[in-house]
């Protein structure tokens, strides 16, 4: 019993870390731009596509293509927020909510028109190995994507305290208005939010590549996880969405160990709707919206 | 400006004599299948804008409420044998009902975290029903029993009485909305939909008036979902509670003209009118092409007119008449 738990708790923590990534990106562009990206998950999904072909291509290993993956979403976070998110800023909830929403359903069918709905996978040398721990395995592929994702996390958490560019994020995250009075140049500040979230997103699909597969509508999963992390870890809050994520992680295992292979989903939605009753700004921030 | 009026009265009388009269001429089983697509997903836009158009409470979790009703009517129906008509307000009821706790939970959030409230809402039913495999047939779903011509059940032979129930319960929509509209509680919803605090600050009951439009806006929404699933003899959690359900109620209205009577039904006719083309042109097989082109209309839509057709429409319409005016007066100058 209690090795069952240890072990839904591991593959939780795991796979956190994977969902983390992904709310971090959420919530660092709410954060400093004030926008919900709901095409989030379309990104981890490029870039699971991304790393795919470079795999079936090239015969490159998804972590090796990290280095490809990463600086190409971050260019297309730039893009993005040149060509698309920068016109809707000054406008209501409607553009700025159905803008990434449409380009969400964008991306998906533009996949399912070039890729068709057929599931790819990639078989790296380390994808069926797992490291025993007493009674507890560790799957090789999914521990190397939870370091790899703690080590992201932590760069951006550096990043943000240590850089002039990351205090300029977090000062425009804090007041945009004030940090504009600073000499904070909000386009760029901007450009670079959305460019280091997707960048993370696209990350998350490469990490995903060896043990998950690639499908067009495969971010829906991570994008509903990390809107209830994002709400959970308090809007906007970089560690309190990475703590909420590896939380929601372990709740969806602990979810299909207990209930039902098809529950986890249930388990998360259930604790999204009752931190919407109980706090509703999060639990990591007294300010609700 | 009466004169306005009357002309706009005698147009609106045209159309709908001319709608009336679709299923006489169109013996075409696939283009009356087009028509009541329009009309059910232009009366679903209507139910949405009630609550997304004019209170700005922009909810991507309509399905709950479709599926609630398709659900509540269908078991009705084939465990206790009671009437689709019955059960259609009956699924309408259980639809205002569920709205209250999930507008209770959503209500406290604002803008896109309220859209995302909406959207587990849904999903969360849909797991449900999922999981009530004895009382709801679970996963596979069931079929709903074919009576034959049986008007009582809401079954019919051939395809037009189907056309003229969507067309009444469109019209019903228009008439709630056009009433609610021109009264007080239009422009309640109205402020509060522009900005809730200030409304709140100068006396309106904001939550109040949410959670009233949001009761309504449930109850037709139930009553489309029983129509559907009468129509195709078929329900399962996927087709009830399908989020393109959800997103189309909403791409409709925003691409017609958000918080417009006229909006929805002018939205749904364009889209449903491209894709019926796009069909015709590239041939079934091309899956995804649909919902690529109504995104790209939606971003087109976003980013150039958020107004929508209807905002596209009254400014040509103004244009035109002004410049109507101007030659008008120019005409005595000529000798």
């Amino acid at each position: 019993m209690l090795t069952t738990v240890a072990q839904a708790v591991v593959n939780g923590l795991l796979i956190g870390g994977i969902y983390a990534l992904v709310s971090i990106g959420v919530t660092l562009i709410f954060g400093v731009v004030k926008i919900v990206n709901f095409a989030q998950g379309e990104f981890v999904m490029i870039g699971m596509y991304i790393s795919y072909f470079l795999a079936s291509s090239f015969g490159i290993d998804p972590l090796v293509s990290l280095i490809v993956v990463m600086p190409a979403l971050f260019v297309i976070g730039v893009l993005l927020q040149h060509l698309l998110i920068r016109r809707v800023l000054a406008l209501g909830d409607m553009p700025q909510i159905f803008l990434t929403f449409a380009l969400s359903l964008l991306v998906v069918n533009v996949a399912l028109l070039l890729f068709t709905a057929n599931y790819r996978t990639v078989q790296a040398p380390y994808s069926e190995t797992a490291i025993h721990l007493g009674a507890i395995n560790l799957p090789v592929a999914k521990l190397i994507a939870f370091v790899v994702a703690m080590t992201l996390s932590a760069v951006l958490w550096v990043f943000l305290h240590a850089t002039d560019l990351g205090k300029a994020m977090r000062a425009a995250a804090q007041n945009r208005d004030v940090a504009m009075l600073m000499g904070i140049n909000p386009d760029r500040v901007f450009s670079v939010a959305v460019g280091v979230a997707l960048a993370l997103a696209g990350a998350a699909g490469a990490l995903l590549m060896p043990f998950y597969p690639a499908y067009p509508l495969v971010g829906q999963v991570f994008v509903l996880m990390a809107f209830v992390a994002v709400v959970l870890g308090t809007l906007g809050n970089v560690t309190g969405a990475l703590i909420a994520s590896l939380m929601m992680g372990v709740a969806e295992s602990l979810g299909i160990q207990f209930v039902g292979a098809d529950s986890g989903l249930i388990v998360v939605f259930v604790m999204l709707l009752l931190t919407l009753a109980l706090r509703p700004s999060g639990l990591f921030g007294g300010r609700s919206r | 400006m009466r004169r306005f009026t009357s002309r706009n009265t005698v147009w609106i009388c045209l159309l709908f004599g001319a709608v009336l009269a679709v299923p006489l001429f169109v013996s075409n089983s696939f283009a009356i299948d087009i028509c009541i697509r329009i009309l059910l997903f232009a009366f679903i836009g209507v139910a949405w804008n009630l609550m997304g158009g004019y209170a700005k409470q922009l909810s991507l979790g309509h399905a709950a409420y479709f599926g609630l009703g398709a659900y509540t009517s269908t078991i009705l129906l084939i465990r206790y044998g009671v009437s689709p008509w019955i059960g259609m307000l009956v699924g309408g009821i259980v639809a205002m009902l569920a709205s209250l706790p999930i507008g209770a939970l959503c209500f406290r959030l604002r803008g896109p975290y309220f859209a995302i409230a909406t959207i587990a809402t849904a999903q969360v039913l849909m797991l449900l029903f999922l999981k009530f495999r004895d009382f709801a047939w679970g996963a596979e779903g069931t079929t709903i029993p074919n009576l034959g011509d049986a008007p009582l059940m809401m079954q019919f032979e051939g395809k037009a009485p189907y056309y003229y129930i969507v067309l009444a319960l469109l019209v019903i929509g228009l008439v709630v909305t056009y009433c609610i509209e021109r009264s007080w509680i239009g422009y309640y919803l109205v402020a509060v939909g522009e900005d809730e605090d200030a409304a709140e600050a100068i006396g309106v009951d904001a939550q109040g008036i949410k959670r009233n439009i949001y009761l309504i806006s449930a109850f037709l929404t139930a009553l489309a979902g029983t129509f559907y699933v009468q129509y195709i003899y078929f329900i399962d959690p996927n087709t009830a509670f399908s989020f393109n359900v959800s997103v189309e109620a909403a791409l409709v209205s925003i691409v017609g003209g958000i918080g417009t009577l006229w909006g929805p039904v002018v939205g749904t006719v364009f889209l449903e009118a491209t894709s019926a083309l796009l069909q015709s042109w590239l041939g079934g097989g091309h899956g995804g092409v649909q919902l690529t082109v109504y995104s790209l209309i939606l971003i087109a839509v976003i980013l150039i007119r958020p107004t929508g057709l209807i905002g596209i429409m009254t400014e040509f319409y103004a244009r035109l008449v002004r410049s109507g005016a101007a030659t008008a007066k120019e005409v005595p100058l000529d000798p």
